[in-house]
C-alpha cells in the first residue's frame, strides 16, 4: 500500500489551494504543501468532514474554527489509513464497510416505503374511523350548521306540504329499520337546478332540485337518500378531515418539510390520497345504504338504477385506469356492479314506497314545472 | 495543537499582498499553487456531483431516525443532507463545504419558538379567551400582528448570517453581516408602499431587500455587489400582473425567469460578474416535470426533484471574468461580532429551517 498521496491544501486563511504530499505514518499524517514546510497532523486532532458518500472527496481538518484542510480524490487513501492505524478507525470512515452500509440502507428504506404504505392503505382509514368516533356531536353541529346555512338558506329551501310530507315519510321509513343515531337526521329540498345532493356534518342532507327531477321513482329518491345518510351516520366528513391532516403529516414526514414549487407538487399528491379514502367512503356509502334500502324493505332496483349512465354517454369510452385514480368517486359502472352483487346475495320483499302517489308530479313540486331535466349534465 | 510541528507556519513565499489584483496574462505566481484565477478561462459554473441515489439513502435513514425519535432527530436529519448537496457542489474544481450542526439548529429553533412563538401564544390566550375590554383586545391584537410581521426579517437576517457562516469554500467562509433592523426597514417601508401604490411598488421592494442580502454577504474578506434598480423590473412586473391571469397563471414563470436573470446580472464578486441564462419555458418543463414525479410517487422520490432542481440551477449560472482569489482572506473575526444583547442573540444561529 503507497503512503505518499496527492492531496489538495487550504491554509485556513486565504483561499488559495496548494498542492500536497501527504504521507501516512503510525502517530498521523505528514502534509507537505509544495513549496512549504512539512507540518505533523496527529491522527487524534484530525476530523473527517467528507468522504463518506459516493463521489464525494475525503475532507480532513486540523485546527479549531478555522481549520486547515486537506482535501484526497483517492478513496484508497482511507483503505490505507486504516490498515496503518487501526486503533483510530472510529474517527475515519471506512470503505470497505460501504457494501454492509449500502445494506442497511436498503434495509431501511423497505422499512420506511412499506411503514408508509401501511400507514396510507391502514393505519391513516383506522385512525379517522376512529377518532370521528370520538368526535363530539356537539362540534360536528356546529361544523354543518355553517355549512347548510350556506348552502341551503332558508330562503332557498323547497316548502311544497306535499314533497316535504313525501320525503318525510321515505326518510321515517329508512330511519326506522336503522340503528339509533346521535343526529337529528333532516332532510331539505334547494330549488336549484344542479343535479347532486349532500351530507353535512352533523345529520343534514341536502337535495339539489335538480337531482330530484331525475329520479324516475320514489325508490330511487330513497336509494341517493339512503347513500347520503350513510355519509351522516358513519361520520365521513369528520374522516375526511382528520384523513386530510393525517395525509399531510405522512408527506412531510417523508419529504422533510419541503417549500417553494416543490409545495405544490406535494399537496397535488395529497389531493390524489384525499380522492382514494374519498372513493372508499362512496362505496361504503353505497353499500351501507343499500342495506338501509334492503332492511327498510324498499326497493334496491331504484338506487342501482339510478345509476345507470344515461344513454348517449353510456358506451362512449371504457374509464382508464388514470380516470379512476383521478376521480372522487367510483364509475357508475363500478358502482351499478358493486349493488347488483350486493342484492343478489340479500334477497327480500319490498312493499311499495308512496302509493297513491304521483311521482311525476311530486318530483316538480319544486320549481318550475317542465324545467330541462338536462340542465346541468351529472 | 500538540505537534511540535507549526501547523500554521507560513509558507517560504511571502503571502501575497493584497492589491493591487494579479494582472489578467500572470501564470500562477509559485509552483505550489494550483492553476487557477488569472489562466484559466474567465467562465466558471458551478456543477453537482451528487447521484439522487446517494441523497435517497441518506434520506430515507434520516426519515426512519426522525420517526423513532418522534421529529427530534429532524435536525439532525436537515444537518446531513445540507452537507452532503453542500459537499457535491463543486466550483472551479473545489468542493463546498457546510459545518453547522444539528444541535445548533435545535437550539435556533427553540429560541426563535421562545422569542416569538410564546408571545404570541399569550396574546393569542389574552385575546381569545380572557374577557377583557374590546380595546384591550385591538391593541393585543396591533401587538400580535406586529410581532407575526417581524418575525420575517428577524428570520430571515438569522437564517442568512448562519447558513453563510458555516458554508466554506477552499476552507475560507462565508458570511453576512446585515443586520435586522434595516431589513426592518426595508420591509415596513416596503409593505405600506406596496399597499398605497396597489402593488405597484413589489418590484422596488424586492430588489432593495435582495440588494440588502447580496451586498452584505462576504466570502472572505470580500464582499458581493448587488447594482440593480427595482424600476428596472417595473415594466415587466406590470406585464407579469397583466398578463397571468390570461395564460392560467404561466406566465408568472417567464416573470420569475425574467428577475432571476436580472438579479444575478447584477450581481458581482470583486471583477466577475455573475450571469443567469434562465428562460421561463425552462422553469416550466423543469416544474410540470417535478410535480409529476412527486404526485406519482406521493411524494417520496422527493431526491430525484432535489437534484433536478439543482442541476437545472447551475446549468444556467455561470461567473464571468477574472477571479483574484489570491487577495481573498479568511475573515478575521467569526462568526462576526454583534453589538447590543437582543440582536446578539437572534444572530448567533437563529435558524428554523
Amino acid at each position: 500500500m503507497p503512503t505518499d498521496w496527492p492531496a489538495a491544501y487550504l491554509d485556513g486563511e486565504t483561499a488559495i489551494r496548494h498542492r500536497a504530499i501527504v504521507r501516512l505514518m503510525r502517530e498521523g499524517l505528514e502534509v507537505t504543501p509544495a513549496g512549504g514546510r512539512t507540518r505533523l497532523w496527529p491522527y487524534a486532532q484530525v476530523r473527517q468532514t467528507q468522504g463518506a458518500y459516493a463521489g464525494e472527496e475525503v475532507r480532513l481538518e486540523h485546527g479549531g474554527q478555522m481549520p486547515e484542510v486537506l482535501v484526497v480524490r483517492d478513496l484508497r487513501f482511507l483503505q490505507s489509513l486504516h490498515e496503518l492505524a487501526p486503533e483510530f478507525s472510529r474517527r475515519f470512515h471506512n470503505p470497505a464497510r460501504r457494501g454492509r452500509r449500502l445494506q442497511l440502507t436498503a434495509v431501511a428504506a423497505g422499512a420506511v416505503i412499506g411503514l408508509s404504505a401501511m400507514m396510507y392503505l391502514w393505519g391513516i382509514p383506522l385512525l379517522a374511523a376512529q377518532v370521528a368516533l370520538r368526535v363530539p356531536v356537539a362540534w360536528e353541529e356546529q361544523l354543518g350548521k355553517g355549512v347548510v346555512d350556506h348552502v341551503a338558506s332558508p330562503a332557498r329551501r323547497c316548502r311544497d306540504p306535499q314533497l316535504v310530507a313525501a320525503i318525510d315519510t321515505i326518510l321515517g321509513r329508512l330511519t326506522a329499520a336503522a340503528p339509533r343515531s346521535p343526529y337529528t337526521l333532516r332532510v331539505y329540498v334547494v330549488d336549484m337546478p344542479i343535479v347532486n345532493a349532500f351530507a353535512a356534518p352533523s345529520g343534514s342532507v341536502v337535495i339539489f332540485r335538480g337531482l330530484l327531477q331525475r329520479t324516475d321513482s320514489p325508490e330511487q329518491l330513497a336509494g341517493v337518500l339512503a347513500h347520503e345518510l350513510q355519509h351522516v351516520l358513519q361520520r365521513h366528513s369528520t374522516r375526511a378531515i382528520v384523513q386530510h391532516a393525517s395525509s399531510g403529516l405522512l408527506i412531510a414526514a417523508l419529504t422533510g418539510d419541503v417549500t417553494g414549487p416543490l409545495a405544490y407538487g406535494l399537496e397535488a399528491a395529497r389531493v390524489l390520497g384525499h380522492f382514494r379514502y374519498s372513493r372508499e367512503a362512496e362505496t361504503e356509502a353505497d353499500t351501507e345504504g343499500l342495506k338501509m334500502l334492503l332492511a327498510a324493505r324498499v326497493d334496491p332496483a331504484g338506487m342501482i338504477a339510478f345509476f345507470e349512465p344515461p344513454k348517449d354517454t353510456a358506451d362512449k369510452h371504457e374509464e382508464s385506469a388514470a380516470d379512476k385514480y383521478l376521480s372522487s368517486h367510483p364509475s357508475d359502472r363500478d358502482r351499478k356492479a358493486t349493488l347488483t352483487a350486493l342484492v343478489s346475495r340479500h334477497p327480500t320483499q319490498s312493499v311499495t314506497l308512496l302509493p297513491g302517489e304521483n311521482w311525476r308530479e311530486l318530483r316538480y313540486a319544486c320549481g318550475a314545472p317542465g324545467t330541462s331535466l338536462q340542465e346541468s349534465p351529472r | 495543537m500538540g505537534s511540535a510541528v507549526d501547523p500554521r507556519s507560513p509558507f517560504d513565499s511571502p503571502r501575497p499582498p493584497a492589491s493591487p489584483p494579479a494582472p489578467p496574462s500572470s501564470l500562477p505566481r509559485t509552483p505550489s499553487r494550483i492553476a487557477e484565477s488569472s489562466s484559466t478561462p474567465a467562465v466558471r459554473q458551478p456543477s453537482f456531483r451528487g447521484e439522487a441515489g446517494t441523497l435517497f439513502g441518506i434520506h430515507i435513514v434520516n426519515v426512519l431516525f426522525t420517526l423513532g425519535t418522534l421529529g427530534l432527530y429532524y435536525f439532525w436529519a436537515k444537518t446531513r443532507t445540507r452537507r452532503f448537496l453542500f459537499s457535491q457542489t463543486e466550483f472551479a474544481g473545489d468542493r463546498f463545504a457546510y459545518h453547522g450542526t444539528g444541535r445548533e439548529l435545535l437550539i435556533g429553533t427553540v429560541k426563535a419558538l421562545l422569542v416569538f412563538g410564546v408571545p404570541l401564544l399569550a396574546l393569542h390566550v389574552i385575546r381569545e379567551r380572557i374577557e377583557v375590554p374590546t380595546a384591550v383586545k385591538i391593541a393585543v391584537g396591533l401587538v400580535s400582528s406586529a410581532v407575526g410581521f417581524s418575525f420575517v426579517p428577524v428570520a430571515i437576517v438569522g437564517a442568512r448570517r448562519y447558513r453563510l457562516s458555516r458554508t466554506s469554500w477552499r476552507g475560507v467562509r462565508f458570511s453576512f453581516h446585515g443586520r435586522t433592523w434595516p431589513l426592518m426597514k426595508i420591509f415596513i417601508r416596503g409593505t405600506l408602499l406596496s399597499f398605497v401604490t396597489f402593488g405597484f411598488y413589489y418590484p422596488v421592494f424586492l430588489v432593495r431587500r435582495h440588494a440588502f442580502l447580496v451586498s452584505q454577504s462576504y466570502f472572505g474578506t470580500e464582499r458581493f455587489d448587488f447594482s440593480g434598480q427595482g424600476r428596472d423590473l417595473m415594466e415587466h412586473f406590470v406585464r407579469a400582473v397583466l398578463l397571468t391571469p390570461f395564460t392560467l397563471g404561466l406566465y408568472w414563470f417567464w416573470w420569475t425567469a425574467r428577475k432571476r436573470r436580472y438579479l444575478w446580472e447584477h450581481t458581482r464578486f470583486g471583477e466577475a460578474r455573475f450571469r443567469s441564462t434562465v428562460t421561463g419555458g425552462a422553469l416550466l418543463r423543469l416544474h410540470a416535470l417535478n410535480a409529476l414525479i412527486l404526485v406519482g410517487t406521493l411524494g417520496l422520490a422527493w431526491p430525484w426533484v432535489k437534484v433536478r432542481n439543482i442541476h437545472f440551477a447551475y446549468r444556467y449560472l455561470s461567473l464571468l471574468g477574472p477571479l483574484d482569489l489570491e487577495r481573498i482572506q479568511q475573515q478575521a473575526q467569526f462568526p462576526s461580532a454583534t453589538g447590543e444583547a437582543l440582536a446578539g442573540f437572534f444572530d448567533s444561529g437563529f435558524d428554523l429551517a
